[in-house]
Parts: structure tokens; sequence; C-alpha cells
């Protein structure tokens, strides 16, 4: 009892920490349950914040449950059921067993020790609201400087499951939540792409992906999903699962939903930045491919026409792509005599590169041990056929020159007529015997000749020429290349290509060109 | 994937270091806490929680981690991080966890802090 008669002296010496961390507090209680002769003692105030929202939300209406437990002082043989309670000011509580309180001796002391107690109560409350509103305070700017790291993430690195990983971790722990997976789109599904705090379903359905019954996080209760989209188009969706407590886990609150959003916003833009990336990753690495097909298939093409007997020969070839579909060039037979051949393959780019590269190789070799004829012909569509697909084929015109002989022999397999101007301005087109090398297992070809005259010019070409199209939709045309070719039969082979290269670049008028451009000049002296 | 925590410890010159795997949340501070208020009892008052193998901590784990700090003050004991990605690490400064304890770059360098 006599420490009762002094208590504010006692309580002098409590430090801060003893104040803050409740054990003056306690302190009291033991005192004030002493004094009262009372075998326990609960001290009760009004719930705070969430725990006065989590028993309103139970439904728990009644007046002990807006009351939450502060501090219990049991003696010896303590614990027996509180039965009476001693109101306190600011509605707390003190609820005890043994004694009346109110009608016992020292009743204004233990109402002043009580009036104490709720003091310490109140202000134990009001410090560890302050602390809560600091560290919410914090937490805030934490969120902030969050969004702002992830915008430097995004602006700093183009490593797509890099920054997937980072936002995802971002907004698990800035909402708080247990668990979380993020998933991008391929095809018609979310396929799995990171996940924090437990497995998760490896895809879900595009149209499922907002459900909220959809099994996307195994075992989690409460889940908050939010689109990333890119100029409306969803491109992935960022789930986050189980709101974490002190005590527990439950549902998102409504400004969770905006949070999430904005990470979804920042992924979104991220997502597209590393799609970018990778596009241009990928058209570089294609160009670095091109550029080196271009360069093989520049080895296959002559950088000059060897001479064919004693013909001038001048060739000229402009691919449309960076490597093409038309092939020309020259060789020289052991006997003397010269084969000449423009080809044009289907199709441009690097297929048709390819099926030239065949054409070139499987050409050499038969000339090594055919007769340059319609046999030879026969064995190189059969070659060309099974070398590709049916939708691929060649047309070719070959020129065999004998230098002892005033004629030229050639076979036309399916390509336009090459064309023979004479000094006079006739003109004789070498006409097709018989279809385009590859188009059937099995195709005839005739041997044709053509007697060439002293200045006859001879062109052979690809149709990239004749149907060099006008800004208008006109083509060129094999009547204007005859003309140029009549008016310009006397000039150097090389001139006269330059002039064509003019002529045709003229009447294309800047229109873009789809087809490659190849022309062979052969004239007798 | 980041699941659960898992946690090991190492006791060594009367500092026991506390390795982290995984996700600081509710049930993640809680295990450390447990292993703290265990080494405590154990006589120990120099703790290192080394954080490498942690990407991700939430408020909760956060305040899990303050109150075992503010122990460790009551106690007049020695707690230190080490180990802390640049994330966690801006956390802690944020939080105000920077304080109140010591970070490190490394165990070496926290271990030589708390044995000192």
């Amino acid at each position: 009892m006599s420490t009762v008669m002094n208590p504010l002296r006692s309580l002098s010496r409590a430090t801060d920490r003893q104040f803050e961390d409740g054990s003056a507090l306690q302190w009291a209680l033991d005192l004030w349950r002493e004094s009262a002769g009372a075998r326990s003692v609960e001290l009760f105030g009004p719930a705070q914040g969430e725990e006065r929202a989590e028993r309103a939300a139970d439904g728990d209406q009644a007046d002990s449950g807006s009351l939450r437990h502060i501090a219990t002082s049991a003696g010896e043989g303590g614990g027996a059921e509180p039965a009476k309670i001693f109101s306190l000011p600011c509605g707390f509580e003190l609820r005890y067993d043994g004694v009346d309180a109110d009608a016992a001796d020292d009743a204004s002391r233990l109402e002043s020790v009580a009036l104490l107690i709720a003091s310490m109560a109140l202000l134990q409350g009001s410090r560890s609201q302050l602390r809560e509103q600091a560290f919410q305070e914090s937490y805030r700017a934490l969120a902030m400087e969050a969004l702002y790291d992830v915008g430097l993430a995004i602006a700093s690195t183009l490593n797509l499951e890099e920054l997937s990983q980072e936002i995802l971790l971002r907004a698990v722990s800035l909402l708080d939540a247990r668990r979380g997976a993020l998933y991008l789109r391929e095809a018609d599904r979310f396929q799995l792409e990171g996940t924090i705090g437990g497995g998760a379903a490896d895809s879900i359905p595009v149209d499922r992906a907002q459900e909220p019954d959809l099994e996307v996080l195994p075992g989690s209760r409460h889940r908050l999903a939010s689109p990333i989209e890119v100029d409306g188009n969803v491109r992935g969706v960022i789930v986050v699962g189980d709101k974490e407590s002190r005590t527990g886990v439950g549902p998102f609150a409504p400004g969770d939903e905006r949070a999430l959003s904005l990470f979804a916003n920042q992924a979104a833009i991220a997502l597209e930045n590393a799609r970018l990336h990778r596009q241009a990753l990928e058209k570089e690495r294609l160009e670095r491919e091109m550029e080196l097909a271009a360069e093989i298939q520049r080895g296959l093409l002559p950088s000059k026409m060897p001479a064919v007997g004693d013909l001038e020969v001048a060739g000229w070839n402009r691919p449309t792509r960076q490597v093409g579909g038309d092939y020309y060039g020259s060789l020289r037979l052991k006997d003397g005599r010269s084969v000449v051949v423009v080809a044009d393959v289907t199709g441009k780019g690097m297929p048709a590169a390819l099926l030239v590269s065949t054409l070139h190789s499987g050409l050499h070799l038969l000339l090594d041990s055919v007769e340059p004829g319609e046999a030879l012909l026969g064995k190189l569509n059969q070659h060309i056929h099974e070398s590709t697909g049916s939708n691929k084929f060649i047309t070719l015109l070959m020129l065999l020159v004998d230098p002892t002989s005033p004629e030229i022999r050639f076979l036309n397999a399916g390509h336009n007529p090459g064309l023979a101007i004479s000094p006079s301005g006739e003109v004789r087109r070498l006409e097709p015997s018989g279809l385009p090398l590859g188009l059937l297992p099995k195709s005839g070809y005739r041997l044709d000749s053509l007697e060439l005259g002293s200045g006859d010019l001879l062109c052979i070409f690809s149709d990239g020429i004749t149907e060099c199209e006008s800004p208008a939709g006109e083509e060129y045309g094999e009547q204007r290349l005859c003309e140029f070719l009549r008016q310009h039969r006397s000039e150097p082979l090389e001139q006269i290509i330059q002039a064509l290269d003019r002529e045709v670049t003229r009447f294309a008028d800047g229109e873009p060109q789809y087809d490659d451009q190849t022309v062979v000049l052969l004239r007798k002296p | 994937m980041t699941e659960s925590l898992k946690l090991t410890v190492d006791k060594r010159d009367g500092v026991a270091v506390v390795y982290t795997d995984g996700y600081i949340n509710n049930q993640g501070g809680e295990e450390i806490a447990k292993v703290a208020y265990d080494l405590l009892d154990e006589g120990y008052r120099a703790l290192l929680l080394n954080l490498a193998g942690t990407k991700i901590v939430n408020s909760i784990g956060i305040s899990i981690l303050i109150e075992i700090i503010e122990k460790m003050i009551e106690v007049e004991g020695k707690l230190a991080f080490c180990n802390l990605t640049p994330t966690i690490d801006k956390t802690f400064h944020i939080m105000g966890l920077a304080q109140y304890t010591s970070i490190f770059e490394d165990e070496t360098e926290a271990v030589t802090h708390l044995t000192g």
C-alpha cells in the first residue's frame, strides 16, 4: 500500500524507453492490482484503425468488441475471470476480480493510479499511432521511389527477363502481397514469365485472365490482376495474391488496384522497348546475313565478262535487293567454244540467291562432262527440280558460241526471248523451246541456231528490264527495248549498257522496282 | 521463382550470422525474429543478417526487422546487415533502418565491425 502513496515519484524514475515499450504502464497496472487486492486486472481501450475496421467487417458490434486488450496484471493465484469493471476516461476500462474498488478504503488513491494508467495508455497509443504514421509516410516515399527506379531501369536496360523480374519484385513488395506472377502473351495464351512467393499456373487463356476465380496462384485466397497493355493490345498480365498484415492475409485495398496498374503501365513500356530492340537486333542480323549472301553472290557473277570467241561482250546486273534472283555469266570450254547464260530465278532475296547458287554449281559441274545442248539442259532441269520445291523454277537462255562458225546456237528454257538487232534495225527473237528449269521432273528442249553477221547486236536480258514499271504502272516493254537497241546499236557495248541503265531509271522515275535487272550484250565485229 | 524464406545460422567468435534466402515478408520476418530472439536467449549479443539470398522485402518484413533492431538496442546488443541488393539498401535507408543499425557491403567487413 505504501507504494501507492506516491506513485508519481516512482514513475518519475521511469525512462523514456519504459514509457514507450509499455513497461511503465505494466508497472502502474501491477501497482493498481496490488493496491486493489485483486488477483488479476486487465486493461482494455478503444480499438484503433485497422483493428476497428476488421472488427466492423466481422460484424462484431458488441461493446466489448469495440475495445482492444492492452495489458494484463496477474498476481499469485491470478487468472480468475475478471468480473468487475472500473471505468476510465477516453473509453479505457479495468476489468478485475476480488474486492470492489469503488468501495475500498483507498478508493481515491486507486482512482488516481487508474487515471495515470489511462493517461499512459493514451500516450502509448498516440506514440504508436505517430510511429505508424511515420512508417506509412516513409513507405509512401518508398513506393514513389520504386516507380521512379522502375522507370530508370526501363531506360537503362532492354533485357526483357531482367525488367519483368524487377517490375514483379517491386509490385509484390510495395503492395505487401504474399504472392505474385507475371505473364506475357504468346498467341492465345499468357505464358508464365516469373513468380514470387510460390508456384503459379504455367499459362492462362487470354480470354480468362480477368476471371476472379481463375486458379492462377494456387492456394491464394485474394487476387488482384492488371493487364499490361500496349496501344490497346494486351501483351501480358501481372497478378498479385494475398495482401499481408501482421495478423495474416486479406483482400487488397482499392488503392492497390491503382498501384498495380501503374506497375503494369511501366511493364508495358518496358515490354514495348524490349520488343522494338529485339526487332532492331533481328533486322540488323538479317541485314548482315544478306550482305554476306550478296558478297557470295557477287562472287558468282563475273566482274567483267570473259571474251566470247571474236565477239564483243559486256554484262550488267542490278538486284532489287542485296541478293537477287538473276544470274549471268560465260564459260570457255576446253575446245575453245564459249557458253553464255542469262537466267532468272523465281522470287527474290535469300531463297532466290540460294537457287542461283544451285544453278551456278550444277551448270559448271555438268559442263565439265556433258556436251552443251538438249541433254545438258535436261539434266540441269532434273537437278534443279530435285533441289527445290515445286513452286520454284528458273528461266534460262543459254548461248553456245563457236568461234569457227558464223552460227550461234541457243537453248531457251522459258526465258523471255533474246533480241538480235541487225545493222539495218531488223529484230530477230531467240524464242523459248521448252519449260523453265525445275518446273517438271522431265522436260525437253530444242537447240536452235541463229547466224550473226557483222554489226549484229545480240541482247539477252531478264524480264526486270522489260517489266520495269513507270509511276503510271506502264511497263517499259520489249518494243521500247528494241527501239533503244536500234538507236544505240553501234555504240561501244559498255556505253550502251550505261545508257540502258539511265533509260530504265528515267522510265521508272523513282518508282520502286521489284525485279532484278540483267543484260548481256554481244556483237559481231 | 522466389519461394518462402529459408534461414541458416553460422555461429562463430561470439557472432551469429543469419543467412536469409527468399522473401522477407510477414512469415519470413517472423522466422527471422524467432531465430534472432533464440540467439539472444542463447547469449549472443552480436547478430549479422546476411541478405545475399534475398531480393525482396515488404513493409511487414521491414516492421519486424525494426522490432528486432529495437530489441537489440534494448539488450544493448549489436545488429548489422550485409550483402543487400541496391533496392533493399535503398529501402532500408528510406525506411530509417539504416539510422539504427549498421549496413555493410560484405560479410567480412560486418563481422570485423561486430567483433571489434
